[in-house]
This record gives structure tokens, C-alpha cells and sequence, in this order.
């Protein structure tokens, strides 16, 4: 399916759709750039029809189980005045109008046309990538994602439908990453690149984008929780567990390995029996079928197996709990967990942390942080400047904050550009 | 020596007590040829301290080494070379990464005698020439997939006089072709002999839907049978009652119930399962089956829901003799179900983690053998 012109078309009229595209974005070229309060105005109704629950059917149709859970937490960034707030932020107050300089005056304009390549690892991301283009005036190509069954293109009708004058600006294909042709001719109509997804993804769209197309990526990360104290921190574990088996390590925010400020494994050990029963009782709670439990229980298994075969791994000690894990390691690495329930100790003395931090430089993401009061900032400072980009209280890893910047920077402002002009 | 092939000629397919101990032989030996063979298996057996002469009664069954699926789509295992082998054949990899398991010849030879007793007891044989149309993969050099492989191999109970196929490979991947299925279906009625359609159960329906939308009623020859192989796959939130498949099946084709036969079985797991007239899959003589708690892997009585465990000492390519399936299921006496089998018969509901993990965190994608291009 094609979505262009604020309706759905069939894949045979792609090659008419491809055809006709470079004039269509010339004349809107020529044309006023789009005004960001008529996105900000069409995605506030949404948000008020969302609320209501006037879209709960297309959401049961489209998105799957949890989707309502998943909308809720970021329905808050979606009103008219979190929007504007967000483009405040990020462009500055006055990007509407000329700045003056010193040479004459410059002026905040649209990239042009950004092509977002979203390799469906989160529902609803190619959407949230278009909006994001709306809102600082781009025209949007969309490349789907093979997992995407019509989430986008529902919500790309509903949202032209709310707002016809915006059908100009979006256009969705859901065109296989095989079909090097199209998604080629897509790439060399483009000014920008956003793409989302992990080191192949941003492999291949590396290799698509011709030179002088501005790339934009958002890869995958990795997050961890750093604990320089838990004794009498009850809440805190607490938390954190429940985010470990909420999240599933799924998310770039979610906890992989759980670093001890300790030096001594026999007290990784006590951390350990202390925390899998908390664990426990986070899955108990959180899992509410038994394929869940049999998901997280399975992964443990599994990877308990893969130790014993693994040479690196013949020091480990894996405790094994109802429908979680705790796989307390030797070293200081930074990895993926096992995943669903199932998660990494290590010891993380906090004189290595920054060496042991930067070997994933890049990579790095959240650090939900345990810790007494007195020690917070000092941890917080060095954790920052290991290259963490957010650091949060351990239940809060994957929270989202309206006005947080996206893995350290401000999109917004890497979808516009300044326009230099001499008197 | 040959604990294998006397467990697997054994007279009566559906004899558990009468071929426990022969099982256990067969399953003790298995697991010692492996441990010999292949060192990643000794080097699990010997992490969960397993030895094989720990294996006395069925009740030992439970200590033997248990391989989830997801461990065989991370590792590829042999306890033979590749020559040795008869061949070797992945899973369908629905999920994104699949296992690759490897036959041996003795495999092959004891697979034999399986297939016919039940072959024969479940009444697939037939000496009619007949007419098939499988609903599933046509066999190509590049698809070494065990659906293939069984659904290719259930065209021989009643001997071919010609194949469609619902999935043709055309220039290095499989293209669908429902609607040629439905003409030779037409072309198959009019023909003096049964007609047989061989398949997954979900293209069947969406097949019959199809022919229903376009008001297609037939009227197969009397001898016709449908045979179902390979599960709901990627199709499960389609799945249907089997009530209204079997109904529409007899609207649409003119199948009886009775004639639609199912099959279920895994490529680490290659037993011939049939079901029953009362739709239950009974355990055979060549497997036993036990019922996982989900949390604690622990083995489960009767009527409790868990993770299916399915063993069998039947291949020698690779070790296999104790699969941790990703199926949720249970297990119930045979008495309860009143086709007049005494042995359990299996119930599977579903795959665990049904639902399609999205993952942005670095490596997830891999891990969970999703891969990922653009």
C-alpha cells in the first residue's frame, strides 16, 4: 500500500506515485513552508479524540496488546502546549521569525524533505518520526517497517483527515527493504535520512543515502543501573526490578546489567540473594500468563545452558529464580542481557566505571542510579561524563519526560536549518 | 546396539508401558553416543550432571538433558559429519533464525516403520491412485525445511498421480498461488479418482474462504481426505475453531470430518503424531512427552498447563533425545479421551510469546533471532 495525497493507494500505482513525486515536492517547495501550529492543532484534536476513546478501535485493529498502556505514557507530549513547549525548547522561542546578526539576518527553514527509514522496533515509531518532521515543516516519506499491519497508515488517514492540508506533507510506503529501486529513488529525493533501528539497518541506509544527504540516526543503545548502596533501599530494588520485567530489556532505557559499586564477589553474591526474591516478586506481579512466565523462564534456561558451554563464562554463577535470573559475572562489561526477566550482575568498582563505560561509547543510554543522597551528584557528574545520556531514579529508566533531549541531543534542530542573509 | 530400531519396530505404535523399558534403553544409549560424539552436548550433560546410566525407569526420563528449540537456533550441533548424514533439515524459522538438525541413516531406516504402523492404524493408506494438492512449500534444492520435507512425504500414503502446490519458488523465493490451487482443485473433482489436499490448517481456511467468496463448491471424489501438517505458524491470530474449519471444509470440498486428518510434529522432534477421531494427538511408542512448569521447569501431573518437553532417542545427527519446545500445552490420560487409545494424549494452545517482540536495545534483534535490515 502507498499512502499519498491524504488517501490509501494500491502498491500497482507505485511507479505513477515515484513519477510524479519530484514535481509534487518542487511546487511545495515554492509554496509558504508549513506552518507547525497547524501539526501541533491537528495532533492536539487527535490527542482529545484519543481521550474520549474514539480511536480505541482502530488502536485494537491495528496495534497490539498494550498498545493503550504504551499511548498513555506519551499522550502527555501530544497537547498544543507540551508541542509548543517542545519546539521552544528545541528550536528557541524566536525560530519563527528573522534573527538579526551582525552581517544582516538569518532565517530557521525546513531541511526540505526527510525520508524516515523506521525498522519497527517500537509501534507507532514511523508515525512518531513523521510528526517530528511535521512539526519543523518537512515533507515526510515513510519507509514502513515489514512488522507495521496498518498502525501508520490508520494514523496517517486519521491525522489528514483531522487536517487535509496536511496530506501535502506526508507520504508512507510500505515497499520491502528488498526493493533497493524504490527505496533508492525515495533516498535521492531526500535532504534527510532519519533512521531508526540497529547497526544493519544503519548499515544499509548509510549505503542509500546519497552524499550531501544529511543522515539522522537513532540507533540502538544499551542501559544499566548503577548501585553504590542498596542496604535499606528497599524502594529502590523494588522499582527497579519492576522496570527489569515490565521492560524485558526490550527498550534502549531498559536495565541490562545491574553494575555494583563493590569490589568483593562474595558481596555480588549477597546483592544477589537479596534481589531475586525482589525480582520474583516483580514477575509474579507483571506476568499475568503463562506464556509470559514460560518466555522469561525459557530465555533463563537458556542462557544458564549457553554458560556451560561458554569458555568466558565458567565463573559465573547464575541464580535461578521463578521466572527470572540473576547471572552474576566476572567482568566489567557493559552487554545485552539475557533479556525477559532474566538480567546481568556485575562489579563495577566506581574508579573503573568510566573506562568499563567508554568501551561502549556510542552505545550508551540511561543509568537508573542507586545511591544514597549524600553521593548523587558526585556519581551522577561522573556518570555523565562516561557518556551516559540520561540518569534517572531506577524505576524511572524508561519514563518518558516531556522536554528530554533524544539520546543527548535535540532533533527538532537537526531537521531545520539557518539561512544566512547580508543586508 | 540397536536399542534404537527395536524400540522403533516394536509390533503396536500406541503400547507406552509395554515399551518403557525399551524407551529408556534406547534414550540412555542415545544420550551416551552423544556425549561421545559431540562435546558442546557432553559439556551441557556433564553442567546438569547427568550421566547415562541414571536412566533406570521412565521416571529418570526427566534428569535427561533438556535442549530448548531457542539454544538449537543459536547452535548448530552435530554428533556426525556431514557425510555421514542422510540429511539435514532446519526448521521453518518463522521467528527469524531457525534450527538446522541432521538425520542419520539409522534415523531414516527406524522412521520407516513408524510411518507405516501409523500410517496404517490411523487408515492414511490407501492403494488408490490419487490426486494432491498441498497447501504448503514445493520442494526445491534451497528449502531444506521439515514441512516441506513431511508434507512431501504425505503424498505417498496414497500413490501421487500429480502434485499442486499453493507456494511455488520463483527466482530465490516462494510466491503464493491460492487461486491455481482452487483450479486444479476444480480440475480434481471432475477426475475418476479422490483428491487429496495436504497442508497448513490456516491456508486451508484462508483457501476455503477464498473459494467460498468466489462460491466454488465442490464435490471431491468419496476416498478424499485433507491432511493438516505444520501448525497456524505466523497465521495464529487467524486461528479458528476447528469446528467451523471442518464445517466449511465439508461445505466447500465435501470432506467429512472424519477424513480430515492432523499431524503434528517439530523438526528437533520428528514424530509421526496423528490425531485421534476425537481430534487428540496420543502419545506414540516412539516418544514421551512431559508437561514443564513455567516457572520452574519442574515436571507437571496431569491436566496442568506447562511448556511441552518432547523426547525421543530417535536421531543420532544430532542430539535431540530431550526438546524443550517453545509450545505451551498439557498432557491428559488416555482413558479421557474415549477413541479407546490408552495412551496420553497431548493438547498444545499455543507458542509462548506470541505476540511480535520489538526490541531498540543494542544486539536485542539478534539475540532474539529476529535479524534486522532496513
Amino acid at each position: 500500500m502507498i499512502f499519498a495525497h491524504g488517501t490509501l493507494l494500491p502498491d500497482s500505482e507505485l511507479s505513477e506515485v515515484l513519477k510524479n513525486l519530484p514535481g509534487e515536492l518542487d511546487d511545495l517547495r515554492q509554496q509558504e513552508s508549513l506552518d507547525p501550529e497547524l501539526a501541533i492543532s491537528a495532533l492536539d484534536s487527535l490527542g482529545g479524540r484519543l481521550d474520549r476513546g474514539e480511536l480505541d478501535a482502530l488502536i485494537a485493529q491495528f496495534a497490539p496488546p498494550g498498545a493503550l498502556e504504551a499511548l498513555a505514557q506519551v499522550r502527555p507530549m501530544l497537547t498544543q502546549e507540551n508541542l509548543e513547549a517542545r519546539l521552544d525548547l528545541e528550536l528557541g522561542p524566536d525560530f519563527r521569525s528573522p534573527q538579526p546578526r551582525p552581517f544582516g539576518h538569518s532565517i530557521s527553514l525546513p531541511l526540505g524533505t526527510l525520508f524516515h527509514v523506521a525498522a519497527g522496533n517500537v509501534d507507532g515509531l514511523p508515525v512518531f518520526s513523521a510528526v517530528e518532521g511535521l512539526l519543523t515543516g518537512n515533507v515526510n516519506l515513510l519507509k514502513l517497517p515489514r512488522e507495521d499491519k496498518g498502525l501508520s497508515f490508520a494514523v496517517l488517514q486519521a491525522l489528514t483527515d483531522q487536517e487535509p492540508k496536511l496530506a501535502s506533507w506526508l507520504y508512507a510506503f510500505d515497499t520491502p527493504s528488498s526493493d533497493h529501486a524504490t527505496l533508492k529513488a525515495l533516498a535521492d529525493l531526500a535532504d534527510g535520512l532519519v533512521v531508526w533501528g540497529g547497526d544493519e539497518a544503519v548499515a544499509a541506509c548509510r549505503a542509500l543515502a546519497p552524499p550531501g544527504c544529511k543522515l539522522m540516526e537513532w540507533g540502538h543503545r544499551l542501559s544499566f543501573a548503577y548501585l553504590s548502596r542498596w542496604v535499606g533501599l528497599d524502594a529502590d530494588l523494588a522499582a527497579l526490578a519492576d522496570h527489569i520485567v515490565e521492560t524485558g530489556g526490550l527498550l534502549c532505557s531498559s536495565c541490562q546489567v545491574i553494575f555494583l559499586d563493590a569490589e568483593d564477589r562474595a558481596e555480588g553474591e549477597n546483592f544477589c540473594r537479596t534481589f531475586l526474591p525482589v525480582l520474583e516478586e516483580a514477575a509474579a506481579r507483571r506476568y499475568r500468563t503463562p506464556g509470559q512466565a514460560a518466555q522469561a523462564t525459557l530465555y533463563g534456561y537458556e542462557h544458564y545452558l549457553e554458560g556451560l558451554t561458554h569458555p568466558d563464562r565458567g565463573s559465573d554463577i547464575v541464580f535461578r529464580g521463578r521466572a527470572c535470573s540473576l547471572t552474576l559475572s566476572n567482568d566489567q562489561e557493559l552487554t545485552l542481557s539475557p533479556l525477559h526477566g532474566n538480567v546481568l550482575v556485575k562489579r563495577l568498582p566506581h574508579k573503573d566505571l568510566l573506562p568499563a563505560l567508554r568501551r561502549q561509547k556510542g552505545r550508551l543510554q540511561t543509568a537508573g542510579l542507586v545511591c544514597p543522597a549524600e553521593e548523587r551528584v558526585e556519581l551522577t557528574n561522573l556518570l555523565a561524563r562516561a557518556g551516559v545520556n540520561r540518569i534517572t531514579r531506577p524505576g524511572h529508566m524508561s519514563s518518558t519526560f516531556p522536554g528530554e533531549a533524544h539520546d543527548g541531543e535535540y532533533p527538532l534542530r537537526r531537521y531545520r536549518r539557518t539561512v544566512d542573509i547580508e543586508k | 546396539m540397536f536399542s534404537r530400531q527395536r524400540l522403533f519396530w516394536s509390533r503396536d505404535p500406541y503400547d507406552l508401558p509395554g515399551t518403557d523399558e525399551k524407551f529408556v534403553r534406547a534414550t540412555a544409549d542415545n544420550c551416551a553416543y552423544h556425549m561421545e560424539k559431540c562435546p558442546q552436548y557432553r559439556q551441557l550433560a556433564e553442567g546438569l550432571n547427568f550421566s547415562p546410566d541414571q536412566l533406570k525407569t521412565v521416571d529418570d526420563l526427566v534428569k535427561v538433558p533438556m535442549v530448548p528449540t531457542l539454544y538449537y537456533k543459536r547452535h548448530a550441533m552435530f554428533s556426525m559429519p556431514r557425510w555421514r548424514m542422510a540429511m539435514k533439515v532446519t526448521s521453518s524459522g518463522t521467528s527469524g533464525k531457525f534450527s538446522q538438525i541432521g538425520f542419520d541413516w539409522g534415523c531414516v531406516f527406524a522412521e520407516v516403520p513408524m510411518v507405516l504402523r501409523l500410517g496404517w492404524y490411523h487408515k492414511l493408506i490407501d492403494l488408490r491412485p490419487t490426486n494432491y494438492v498441498v497447501l504448503g512449500y514445493k520442494p526445491n534444492q534451497n528449502n531444506h525445511t521439515g514441512v516441506t520435507r513431511t508434507m512431501f512425504g504425505l503424498t505417498f500414503f496414497a500413490p501421487p498421480i500429480r502434485r499442486s502446490y499453493a507456494l511455488h519458488y520463483q527466482d530465490g523465493a516462494y510466491v503464493p498461488d491460492l487461486d491455481g490451487c482452487v483450479r486444479a482443485l476444480e480440475r480434481y473433482a471432475k477426475s475418476p479418482f479422490p483428491t487429496r489436499v495436504v497442508g497448513f490448517p490456516s491456508y486451508l481456511w484462508f483457501g476455503l474462504k477464498r473459494m467460498e467468496e468466489l462460491g466454488v463448491s465442490l464435490n471431491l471424489r468419496p476416498g478424499s481426505k485433507i491432511l493438516l501438517a505444520g501448525g497456524w505458524k505466523q497465521h495464529y491470530a487467524q486461528e479458528v475453531d476447528k469446528s467451523r474449519l471442518y464445517s466449511l471444509a465439508k461445505k466447500i470440498l465435501g470432506v467429512e470430518e472424519e477424513n480430515i486428518k492432523e499431524f503434528f510434529g517439530a523438526v528437533e522432534h520428528p514424530i509421526f503424531f496423528n490425531a485421534c477421531p476425537r481430534h487428540h494427538f496420543h502419545v506414540p511408542i516412539y516418544s514421551r512427552v512431559l508437561i514443564r512448569d513455567v516457572n520452574t521447569l519442574e515436571p507437571l501431573p496431569y491436566g496442568q498447563v506447562g511448556l511441552v518437553n518432547l523426547l525421543s532417542p530417535l536421531i543420532k545427527a544430532t542430539p535431540t533425545a530431550s526438546v524443550m519446545t517453545d509450545d505451551l500445552g498439557y498432557l491428559e490420560p488416555g482413558s479421557k479421551c474415549g477413541c479407546g487409545l490408552d495412551s496420553p494424549y497431548l493438547t498444545i494452545l499455543g507458542r509462548v510469546g506470541l505476540s511480535d517482540i520489538k526490541t531498540c536495545a543494542a544486539g536485542a534483534a539478534d539475540l532474539l533471532g529476529k535479524g534486522e535490515g532496513l
